[in-house]
């Protein structure tokens, strides 16, 4: 009853004029995102956070939010239409719904790929309703050693699942921490790794790093190929409603991606790429006809669009209740939140009740605004993919530069950015994942304050992280999931070797 | 590729090196308030010279060719030191310039370079990508560098 009513005072806040606009602002701006090719959420949403710069809290975080969600779909239209992902997790989608479109149907793809999103993301969010409140009133039991265990076992997380090799996730992850310590300490007020430079006092900013690696480098890596060869073609969009004889298939199909979406959402180190290619994979096999799929079946593009927009407001979940990211789109969100003033966490809910209410509503009413909007607008999202990357290109650039100028007005910023362009572009040419370098850099004050006041509550002794039960088991957790990946990432040989020792 | 990583690793090697002893310049432990400023970070380069030791010891056992197109052509090179040149000359100049100027300069040239556009297509989308870009964001209230001759 208590949470019905937070919801509905959310509901009154984010349907105010203003908030509705920055929530269609945000869907489109998003699907925009998603649309073009080279630019992923996690860039996208970095690059436009300086236009929320003059909005109060709860609406910048409104149209962020819709931001990340519009994008998610954005990838959809262009992988239906012209067999380019506008981003990894609609690259399952190519396989069918190109071939649909190929048949001329089109528009059914997307007719399903927006109903299945919608429904994906409506009961992502009742997710978030009910589990909101009894999660934050369980983290609230939380003091600094079980926070400090807990930061570990969502890093061991986005570690393991992180790229082919753990060395190179751990040692990502170590560079954002250190990235993240540059500045002055936060607990003794001292000046580390600033080299003189007064501007590395107040830290690195995390929008710069992240529209370098993400934004910058992935336009360095197009720019080894021919900017002027990314495609377009043409789809033909008519009716948007499947058959009937596929209906049935379409709702089984959207209830397991909605459920898998959401499970994963909850598990930091995921990501929607996982929930679409898994729910494409579960499909398949319980599919009565599995030869079918990547003909152009229905159930092939129902799923993990389903899925992909399930776990991305599932994925707020551990945000907003334990200020816990599970993927760079969500870490540039709770900077984004930093930046406004608000911490991620417990105390969110009882210390900025409105605001966090106004924004699990503004999901609801952004999903609908996404489905409403999507359909007619798919023509000229099309006709903006005619234009050619070499121009997009250019602007994305000056997006960039205006983004990080506009941080705090200084040309170190854009520095910054491109000195982290040039690092992403080399971490992706020697296949070191950059997720986990952005989650630590985001991470990485509040384990540091976590883990020092910890030792400063025990006068040094590390026993406290071992006798708190809590603490504890989130330890065990971590130990498990790092022994697990330290396992896998041991060659076959050693470990058939082992299990013949055993033998 | 194995000599990649091995470069790649031994860079990182130095870094952790370099983390230690600049951590070492700093409080390590020994406040009131138990460990220092120094302390998170010094354990974290010895992970990294650990995880380096490790993964060039492995590079001598493995021998995987590097993918063919790990090396961009010469073509591929000179649009990459151009998208590089000209952001760093923006950096250069955004202060002296202006914003509107700087980026007429910056998209100009990369468009010429990069776009191959006809030369009023070329020019229009200068201007929009400039004066146009300063005109609307200065409308959103975002603050941009105006320069010597204050555009």
């Amino acid at each position: 009853m208590e949470t019905f009513q937070h919801l509905m005072n959310g509901f009154m806040v984010a349907l105010s004029p203003m908030n509705l606009l920055y929530a269609t602002i945000g869907c489109i701006l998003g699907t925009l995102i998603g649309v073009l090719p080279g630019l992923g959420p996690a860039a996208g949403t970095a690059l436009l956070i300086p236009i929320t710069f003059k909005l109060d809290p709860t609406g910048a975080i409104i149209m962020l939010a819709a931001i990340y969600y519009g994008a998610m779909y954005g990838g959809t239209i262009t992988s239906v239409l012209v067999n380019v992902p506008g981003e990894a997790a609609s690259v399952v989608t190519c396989l069918d719904g190109y071939e649909m479109a190929k048949q001329g149907r089109a528009g059914v793809a997307l007719g399903i790929a927006a109903i299945g999103s919608f429904i994906g993301g409506s009961v992502a969010t009742l997710g978030l309703v009910v589990m909101a409140l009894p999660l934050a009133r369980f983290a609230l039991k939380f003091g600094p050693p079980e926070y400090f265990s807990l930061l570990l076992v969502g890093l061991s997380l986005v570690m393991a699942l992180a790229g082919k090799s753990l060395s190179k996730a751990l040692v990502m992850g170590v560079v954002g921490l250190i990235f993240s310590f540059v500045g002055i300490d936060p607990v003794e007020g001292a000046p580390r790794f600033d080299f003189g430079i007064t501007q590395l006092l107040d830290g690195i900013r995390f929008v710069p790093v992240v529209m370098g690696f993400f934004g910058i480098g992935e336009i360095l890596i197009n720019a080894e190929r021919s900017l002027a060869s990314v495609v377009v073609g043409e789809g033909k969009v008519s009716s948007f409603l499947p058959r009937r004889e596929e209906i049935g298939l379409c709702v089984s199909s959207i209830n397991r991606g909605t459920w898998l979406g959401f499970f994963l959402g909850l598990i930091p180190g995921t990501n929607s790429a996982v929930a679409s290619f898994m729910s494409y994979a579960i499909e398949k096999k319980v599919s009565k006809h599995p030869e079918k799929f990547g003909t152009g079946v229905v159930e092939g593009v129902a799923a993990p669009e389903t899925a992909n927009n399930s776990y991305a407001n599932a994925a707020l979940i551990p945000l907003f209740t334990l200020g816990l990211p599970g993927s760079p789109t969500i870490a540039i969100l709770m900077g984004a939140l930093i930046m406004n003033g608000l911490t991620p966490g417990p105390l969110l809910f009882q210390q900025h009740a409105t605001f966090v209410w106004a924004v699990i509503a503004s999901l609801y009413i952004g999903n609908v605004i996404l489905l409403i909007l999507n359909l007619p607008l798919v023509g000229l999202w099309v006709r903006i993919l005619k234009i050619p990357y070499n121009i997009l290109v250019v602007f994305i650039l000056v997006f960039c530069i205006i983004g990080a100028y506009s941080l705090n007005n200084s040309v170190f910023d854009i520095g910054m950015m491109i000195f982290c362009g040039l690092l992403g572009y080399v971490a992706k040419k020697l296949d070191f994942p950059l997720a986990p370098a952005v989650l630590t850099l985001i991470l990485g004050p509040m384990l540091e304050r976590s883990l020092r006041e910890s030792l400063s509550m025990s006068r040094g002794d590390y026993s406290i992280f071992f006798t708190r039960p809590i603490s504890l088991v989130l330890l065990i957790i971590t130990a498990i999931i790092f022994a697990t990946s330290a396992w896998q990432a041991l060659p076959s040989a050693v470990r058939e070797e082992s299990r013949g020792a055993q033998a | 590729m194995s000599t990649v990583d091995r470069i790649s690793w031994s860079v990182l090697l130095l870094f952790g090196a370099f983390v230690i002893y600049e951590s070492l310049q700093i409080n390590y432990y020994g406040s009131d308030f138990g460990p220092g400023p120094g302390f998170f970070s010094f354990w974290l380069g010895v992970l990294v010279i650990g995880l380096s030791v490790i993964e060039i010891g492995r590079s001598f056992r493995s021998n995987l060719p590097l993918p063919a197109d790990f090396f961009p052509d010469r073509t591929g090179v000179v649009r990459i030191s151009c998208l590089l040149g000209a952001l760093v000359a923006s950096v250069v100049l955004l202060d002296r310039l202006g914003y509107s100027l700087t980026m007429f300069l910056f998209c100009g040239l990369l468009l010429r370079v990069l776009g191959r556009q006809p030369w009023w297509l070329t020019l229009l989308l200068t201007l929009l990508g400039s004066f146009g870009t300063a005109y609307v964001f200065r409308q959103l209230q975002v603050i941009l560098p105006r320069g010597i001759l204050g555009i």
